[in-house]
């Protein structure tokens, strides 16, 4: 075939031609009233595409694992993810999508902070249950925002923990180190009240792109405050270890700490590989347990059980924190979805949310140290752990802190 | 065979619609623009709309970029500032739709303009730096000015409220933004019919040729900022009334970047390119989805990789309409149009 205009052009027409038909085909049938309807959108790509195809996987097998077991209280599990590129006018598309099908979710899962912002006015008018990604303190507001929660502590509980973890080290002289977007910045204000209340001076503040930061002069412009602390927030995978290596590169000792999304285990293996010990002694926020404190979490035990029969010496015996966090939700969810069933009432969106807002001294299965209170519906628990270049571990040096 | 537009009056030469086919077409696109919405789906209305704000924000950049050949990347923003005037006024001063929106336009007239004075001495790539300059000072205030715009927070709008009728549903949405796309698309088309309109071509056409023939620059490239900045202004405002919240997020490079693509996809310089843009840069990435979608049989199993792929053809085809259709997609709508006059012959 030779490639011209008109090939092209017909080409074009064929796809949108056979996309008119698309949304009449492709939908999984869905039924309300024998299943748990489950969407979400999700960065499959973009900056946070590694995060969110992880917790694709993971999340599937949940549902999976769940629905051979006989699924919540009786009803099967229906799952579909979208992707949003992390981009929250995509992810809203998706969401109109969703809630234009005569079958309405009982949860929808958002990915970014914008998008939770964005879709606010949409639930008062199609509500659903929605949770996600982001711990953004304006999301954990159950006056204005009824259908919204966090499956653990606000950015801005971490940074006042991270903030009490410096004070108690001795700190007197702490740096903020953020990106410049709302996920960034959410916390900074609070983290500043809280270190004045704890009597640390915070010397400078360096806010750097999501991604792609000329990280050496962002960290060379560090150096000259000379911090004790440095708070670093608002990455994913990228940016947060390249300022770590940076930094001990250039010399400096001062001592990182860190938000739940700059924790994760693979990324600061990954550094060590190529930086050798620049992250030992890197101390952050982590809601959940780790994956390899299984011992400790019935629930992670039964997953590693079931991951284990089905993909065998596949499973590498560790699950990413940013799957942990989709799977928290979905241990929370299953709380909330078997609450309403037992107390026979409507899985309407209001009633899920009241009875998200009953949660109280939940066992969570050991996603959380603490029996769970959903408090303005957030988990306000949190651990410190500090990364051990020996054991190339994220190890524990606090209890858990209800803040 | 339309063998020929036979005019008998001036009237008739100055119509914008000067043949059957073009005043039945345009007749019949605003029935489908008005009774389509009744059998389309929230998520379908979503889109409709979506493009219809970006039509209004597109149509002005047609009047900066195609017609007086001053490059922006900046147009985005103005989308911002239009947005937040609206969110501001309704939100904290409880202002009506009918104050928000001239305001809205005013206050984006005032930025352009002061964002457009570099104009006046620079052009090409500098203008175009100038412009994305711009586009990093608006959403830095934006985020910043927090007193105003409530910060990274952003602001949550009260619905529109015309005589009465709260504009909440997706088609009010759609059946109120749709006459300001179709008053901004008019006044595109009529706008070069006039002197001024005529005074910007000149200037893209050759700055030192129109300044010959008595163009005054300064005064004309400012107009068509101050123009171009009424109608992404109009844009915003609408913007917010269509999203109910606005976040500064939302107005950052990304955007100008879509809005100047969208433009040369569409067609530049021309009446219809904006509308094919807006449609092309909202549809073509969730029909890609779609399809990829429906190859997959819905299997989540195969996300991973359709999502990517989504990414990667929407990229080829806009590569490919830049191969194979240099003029953007308003060439082929010229195409079929002089088929359909010429036929039974070919062109």
């Amino acid at each position: 075939m030779t490639l011209n205009r008109r090939t092209v052009l017909k080409g074009g027409a064929a796809l949108g031609a056979a996309t008119l038909a698309t949304p009449y085909l492709a939908r999984a049938a869905a039924h309300a009233n024998k299943e748990w309807i489950l969407r979400g959108s999700i960065p499959l790509t973009g900056p946070f595409a590694q995060a969110g195809v992880d917790g694709l996987k993971n999340t599937q097998d949940w549902v999976e694992m769940k629905n051979a077991s006989g699924g919540i209280a009786g009803k099967q599990v229906n799952l579909q993810y979208e992707d949003s590129g992390y981009n929250p006018t995509t992810s809203l598309a998706n969401f109109k999508k969703t809630m234009s099908d005569d079958v309405k979710p009982h949860f929808y899962s958002g990915d970014s902070t914008g998008f939770m912002k964005l879709v606010q006015p949409e639930l008062s008018r199609t509500p659903v249950l929605n949770g996600g990604t982001s711990f953004a303190t304006d999301l954990a507001d159950p006056a204005n925002s009824p259908y919204q929660f966090i499956t653990g502590p606000t950015y801005n509980a971490m940074a006042e923990i991270n903030m009490k973890y410096i004070a108690q080290q001795g700190g007197k002289r702490v740096a903020f180190v953020y990106s410049d977007n709302e996920y960034g910045r959410d916390p900074i204000e609070h983290a500043k009240k809280i270190a004045a209340e704890q009597g640390l001076e915070v010397v400078h503040e360096e806010v750097t792109d999501l991604q792609g930061a000329e990280v050496q002069t962002h960290v060379a412009q560090v150096r000259r405050s000379n911090p004790d602390h440095i708070f670093i927030h608002g990455y994913v995978t990228s940016v947060w270890p390249q300022i770590i290596g940076t930094a001990r590169a250039f010399g400096m000792d001062a001592k990182f700490v860190g938000t739940f999304w700059g924790m994760e285990l693979v990324i600061a293996r990954t550094v060590q590989e190529k930086l050798g010990d620049a992250l030992d002694g890197y101390a952050g926020v982590m809601p959940y347990r780790y994956f390899y404190e299984a011992a400790e979490s019935p629930a992670y035990q039964e997953l590693a059980a079931f991951k284990t029969a089905k993909y065998g010496d596949e499973f590498p015996g560790y699950i990413t924190t940013w799957s942990l966090q989709g799977l928290a939700t979905l241990a929370l969810l299953e709380k909330v979805f078997t609450d309403v069933t037992e107390a026979d009432i409507e899985p309407t969106p209001e009633n899920l949310s009241a009875a998200l807002g009953k949660v109280q001294g939940w066992d969570s299965g050991g996603y959380f140290g603490l029996p769970v209170n959903v408090d303005d519906h957030a988990i306000n628990q949190a651990r410190v752990y500090q990364y051990s270049a020996e054991k190339s571990l994220f190890l524990p040096v606090s209890d858990t802190i209800e803040v | 065979m339309i063998i020929g537009n036979l005019k008998s009056n001036y009237a008739a030469d100055e119509a914008i619609l000067r043949s059957w086919p073009l005043r039945w077409g345009f007749w019949a696109a605003i029935a489908v623009a008005l009774i389509a919405p009744q059998f389309m789906s929230g998520y379908q209305l979503y889109l409709t709309t979506q493009a219809t704000v970006y039509l209004i924000a597109l149509v002005g950049l047609n009047i900066l970029t195609g017609y007086t050949g001053l490059v922006s990347l900046g147009h985005g923003a103005m989308v911002g500032v239009g947005a937040y005037t609206t969110a501001v006024l309704a939100n904290t001063y409880g202002m009506p739709v009918f104050v928000t929106i001239p305001a809205a336009m005013l206050m984006t007239v005032a930025v352009g303009l002061l964002f457009g004075l570099p104009s006046l001495r620079i052009k090409g790539l500098y203008l175009t730096i100038a412009t994305i300059s711009a586009s990093f000072i608006i959403v830095f205030v934006l985020e910043t000015w927090e007193s105003v715009t409530n910060g990274d927070s952003g602001i949550t709008i009260p619905p529109a409220n015309i005589f009465g009728i709260e504009i909440v549903s997706d088609q009010q949405k759609f059946y109120f933004i749709l006459p300001f796309a179709i008053a901004a698309i008019l006044f595109g088309q009529n706008l070069f019919r006039t002197r001024v309109g005529r005074a910007f071509i000149a200037i893209r056409d050759g700055e030192l040729s129109a300044e010959i023939i008595g163009v005054n620059l300064m005064k004309y490239k400012l107009y068509s900022f101050a123009i171009a900045s009424a109608l992404a202004g109009l844009s915003g405002a609408l913007f917010s009334y269509m999203f109910l919240a606005i976040t500064p997020t939302l107005f950052e490079l990304p955007i100008s970047i879509q809005l100047l693509a969208a433009l040369v996809i569409g067609g530049v310089a021309s009446t219809l390119g904006p509308i094919f843009g807006a449609a092309f840069i909202v549809m073509v990435p969730e029909i890609v989805k779609g399809v990829l979608g429906l190859l997959s049989g819905g299997d989540m199993s195969w996300a991973e990789y359709t999502a990517p792929a989504s990414t990667l053809v929407y990229g080829m085809l806009i590569i490919g309409f830049m191969l194979f259709e240099s003029q953007g997609l308003v060439a082929i709508w010229r195409r079929f149009w002089r088929f359909v006059n010429l036929w039974p012959f070919r062109p």
